[in-house]
């Protein structure tokens, strides 16, 4: 603890107003975030609310071992992950794109209307983009069914919430919908942050709009980028359950069910408390993974981290 | 001047709000109710409520479901949050797994002459293996059951099909949709909207309405997810998913949908939508049980009484002997409870006994006598003309009479009274010809009956386990588990079952079953034992 002669005390001491303000933001952590923690040694019991927590019969690695071998838990996972990848990959995509592509228009009305419209849809609560979602394709006019019948692509409706295999990709396309706007504010702000002299040495030089967007644009932005991808590749496991609670129904359970609904109709509905927590906990440690994971490749590739 | 009058009315405005408040706070006992039950909340007043209210003393905080039962309860069970009394329909059973419900048999040796009589009979039942009861469920059956004029389940027939085919009777499977196939292509629309030939309710926890068709056909009353079949003097557990007559159900409504008969809405509408269809006149056939169509079917003899639905015990095959009528029994597996919350439980089955004497039920199902119903000189309860309509209007009974907020869910009697009288006003036995819309007597009187459970069969023998669906499965067994994946095969299949073209019937047939298969053997277990248990303890 021995620097440049001070003692942790004193140094302490020094910075008492950065530690002082930094002191609730600790506390909520603490309670919020660590406290609830104890409850995870419901995991290895079984669980049940008229007990008290020292009359609860443990059960050890039982509820693991239930998870592991439950028969949809891979089929829960590949969907989990899946469509979260999806809608992270192509949620950062679109943002990107359209961000550049705002950046470059230099009609400033049109940019504002443009930008105002797409990022509308952030505002509405997903109850009301779920359904907006499912009228648009619903079989009993529907838009894109309208639209595809009177292009002549097809001759009879097609029940597109009904088809299994096609709902991540409902879902992918509706989370860019609601998000590409807003997302794409963010990745504009860092554009606008960058310095004009760059793009004037570059114009000097004889570079193109393209060029100028391949070799200052995107590589200013690379930090925010790696760091979101590694913020959001923790948040990989949780992401989206609302979305995909609401827009999914029975036909198409197999390619729908996420960790966090199952978690619902499996443990908590079903009144096993045990069981919702030990997935929850597995979830959890999938996280921590994942996030360790994407910093160090992050490192590695010699890029910011996060930790 | 001005400005002393102001004071004047502003304080004597302020002294009556203060008196009223007082008032109201200082009698009135209050109790936290939770319903699972979906109405509008209590107005506070109503005719029943009133009188009941200033002869109890006692005020209920109702609280009505709202959303998803299931979620709710599990949630109310972990926070422990209870209110003083619940009722939460088949989830009564985990609050007393939960130990949130209090036993009640010696409360109600001591305070409740009324329940000890007139429950009297179900008692045993209700107790639960740690010798305790727990609740009490909501209709009671003191003396003898009443004759009711819609059967409880049936496959539903427009009347314009019956009278096109001069009333036949519908005996099979094959025949109901001939006549439907028949009609629809006669008459392919209705006052300007297409006819749906056949519909069927999926949304939700309502879909057991289409699911449970096999069981039907095969002649079972409503039993549940399986069927206790008689061989040699004992009920043994059977599965009907799976079975030859469930895919002859499931095939003959993918051919029917593929012709355009069966509706192709069916799986993705809900509960409001089907109702509206049915109500539109325009459906001609739908499977469900009555109270699930009462809405429609009462829209209809208002509004468009030739299209009412009449219910007929249709078979997979005639020579099937039909049961489909099921025998009047007391749900004992709920009802409503006093919570550990609950401080004065004492106060609380006295409110509850007061509900079950005679005079509260008469009151709450039949009103005053006089205003609301007459008596004739041998005694029996009639209604007037006049009466009749009042009762008629269901937003009337609900909001003004207030029977709905101390009759639904609440321990009430039901059956014939000592006196012969019904406790429920449409099942007096006088009334259910008498009292039945001109519409409804044309088809009664064709078929040459005085109800519509007169074109079923009797019940089956006296089954003591009846039904089996009250049987309820522990939580974190393996047949509870099962049961969870049970229905997500169902909600998976059974669309792709009806609605895919007829050549991958076959295929999508193996996949169902495939499935399901494995998902059965805990369940059968423990419902066997079960029956088993109440055969030898009812």
């Amino acid at each position: 603890m021995k620097k440049s002669g001070d003692t942790f005390w004193q140094k302490l001491w020094k910075q008492k107003a950065l530690v002082l303000m930094s002191l609730p933001f600790i506390i909520y952590v603490i309670i919020f975030k660590y406290v609830p923690l104890w409850g995870w040694l419901m995991a290895f019991q079984n669980y049940w609310p008229g007990n008290s927590f020292f009359n609860q019969t443990w059960v050890g690695l039982e509820n693991f071992r239930l998870l592991l071998t439950d028969p949809v838990f891979f089929e829960v996972l590949r969907n989990t992950l899946a469509m979260s990848l999806i809608k992270l990959l192509s949620g950062m995509f679109f943002s990107i794109l359209l961000a550049l592509v705002l950046n470059e228009v230099r009609f400033a009305k049109f940019k504002k209307i443009t930008q105002t419209i797409s990022y509308l849809p952030h505002f509405i609560s997903w109850v009301v983009g779920a359904n907006l979602v499912m009228n648009a394709l619903s079989t009993d006019g529907g838009i894109v069914n309208d639209v595809l019948l009177n292009l002549g692509i097809i001759d009879s409706p097609i029940m597109f919430m009904g088809i299994p295999k096609l709902f991540w990709w409902i879902v992918g396309a509706s989370h860019v919908w609601k998000t590409v706007g807003f997302g794409a504010i963010l990745y504009l702000a860092s554009i606008v942050s960058i310095s004009p002299s760059l793009y004037e040495a570059a114009v000097i030089d004889g570079a193109s709009r393209l060029q100028r967007i391949r070799y200052i644009t995107l590589p200013a932005l690379k930090p925010v980028i790696i760091i979101l991808l590694i913020i959001n590749v923790g948040r990989l496991m949780n992401m989206g359950f609302q979305q995909i609670y609401l827009l999914s129904n029975g036909r198409v359970i197999e390619y729908s069910r996420i960790f966090r609904i199952f978690e619902l109709d499996y443990g908590l509905k079903m009144m096993r408390y045990s069981f919702a927590t030990t997935a929850g906990i597995f979830r959890s440690l999938v996280s921590i993974v994942l996030v360790f994971s994407a910093n160090q490749i992050a490192k590695m590739m010699g890029e910011e981290r996060l930790i | 001047m001005k400005k002393g009058l102001s004071i004047l009315i502003l304080m004597l405005v302020l002294a009556l709000a203060f008196t009223t408040v007082t008032a109201a706070q200082d009698d009135l006992k209050e109790f936290d109710v939770f319903i699972s039950v979906s109405l509008p909340d209590y107005s506070g007043s109503s005719i029943v409520g009133d009188i009941i209210q200033k002869e109890t003393g006692v005020k209920l905080n109702r609280e009505y479901l709202v959303g998803d039962l299931e979620q709710k309860v599990g949630l109310m069970i972990a926070s422990q949050d209870y209110p003083d009394m619940l009722v939460a329909a088949h989830f009564t059973d985990k609050f007393v797994e939960a130990g949130a419900l209090i036993p009640l048999e010696d409360l109600i040796d001591k305070h409740a002459p009324n329940i000890k009589k007139y429950y009297s009979k179900h008692l045993d039942a209700l107790r639960k293996d740690d010798g305790h009861i727990y609740y009490l469920p909501q209709l009671a059956i003191p003396f003898e059951p009443a004759e009711r004029r819609y059967p409880s389940v049936g496959f539903f027939i427009n009347k314009r099909v019956l009278e096109a085919n001069d009333y036949p009777v519908i005996k099979s499977f094959d025949q109901y949709f001939e006549l439907i196939e028949n009609y629809q292509k006669e008459h392919p629309e209705y006052k300007g909207q297409k006819t749906i030939g056949y519909t069927t309710l999926f949304d939700g926890w309502r879909r057991f309405a289409t699911t449970n068709g096999p069981m039907h056909l095969m002649g079972y009353p409503n039993e549940g997810g399986f069927v206790p079949v008689k061989e040699g003097g004992e009920y043994v557990v059977r599965p009907y998913y799976g079975s030859n007559v469930e895919k002859y159900y499931y095939k003959k409504l993918n051919e029917m949908y593929n012709k355009g008969v069966v509706d192709k809405e069916a799986f993705v509408s809900n509960f409001d939508q089907y109702l509206e269809k049915i109500s539109s006149g325009r459906v001609l056939g739908t499977i469900n049980q009555y109270w699930q169509v009462q809405q429609a079917q009462e829209v209809l003899i208002n509004e468009d009484p030739d299209s009412i639905m009449v219910p007929f015990p249709v078979t997979y095959d005639p020579i099937v002997e039909e049961h489909v009528r099921d025998k009047p029994y007391v749900q004992t597996t709920q009802g409503m409870g006093i919570t550990t919350a609950c401080e004065d439980p004492v106060a609380a089955i006295k409110y509850l006994d007061y509900l079950v004497s005679l005079d509260t039920q008469r009151l709450i199902q039949w009103g005053i006598e006089g205003e609301h119903y007459q008596v004739d000189e041998d005694g029996m309860f009639y209604r007037t003309e006049e009466q009749l309509k009042m009762f008629q209007d269901p937003t009337w009974v609900r909001d003004v009479f207030g029977r709905h907020y101390f009759y639904n869910a609440f321990p009430s009697l039901t059956g014939l009274g000592p006196d012969g009288n019904s406790f429920m006003p449409s099942r007096q036995p006088s009334a259910i010809y008498a009292n039945s819309s001109e519409a409804e007597k044309e088809v009664m009187d064709a078929y040459g009956v005085k109800s519509f459970t007169g074109l079923y069969n009797k019940p089956f023998e006296d089954r003591k386990y009846f039904p089996l669906w009250t049987i309820t499965l522990p939580t974190n067994s393996k047949a509870q588990i099962e049961s969870t994946r049970m229905t997500d095969a169902l909600v998976q299949h059974i669309p792709t079952l009806v609605m895919d073209s007829t050549e991958k019937f076959e295929t999508n047939w193996d996949a169902y079953t495939k499935q399901i298969n494995g998902l059965m053997d805990a369940q059968i277990e423990h419902y066997q034992k079960q029956i088993d248990w109440r055969m030898e303890n009812w």
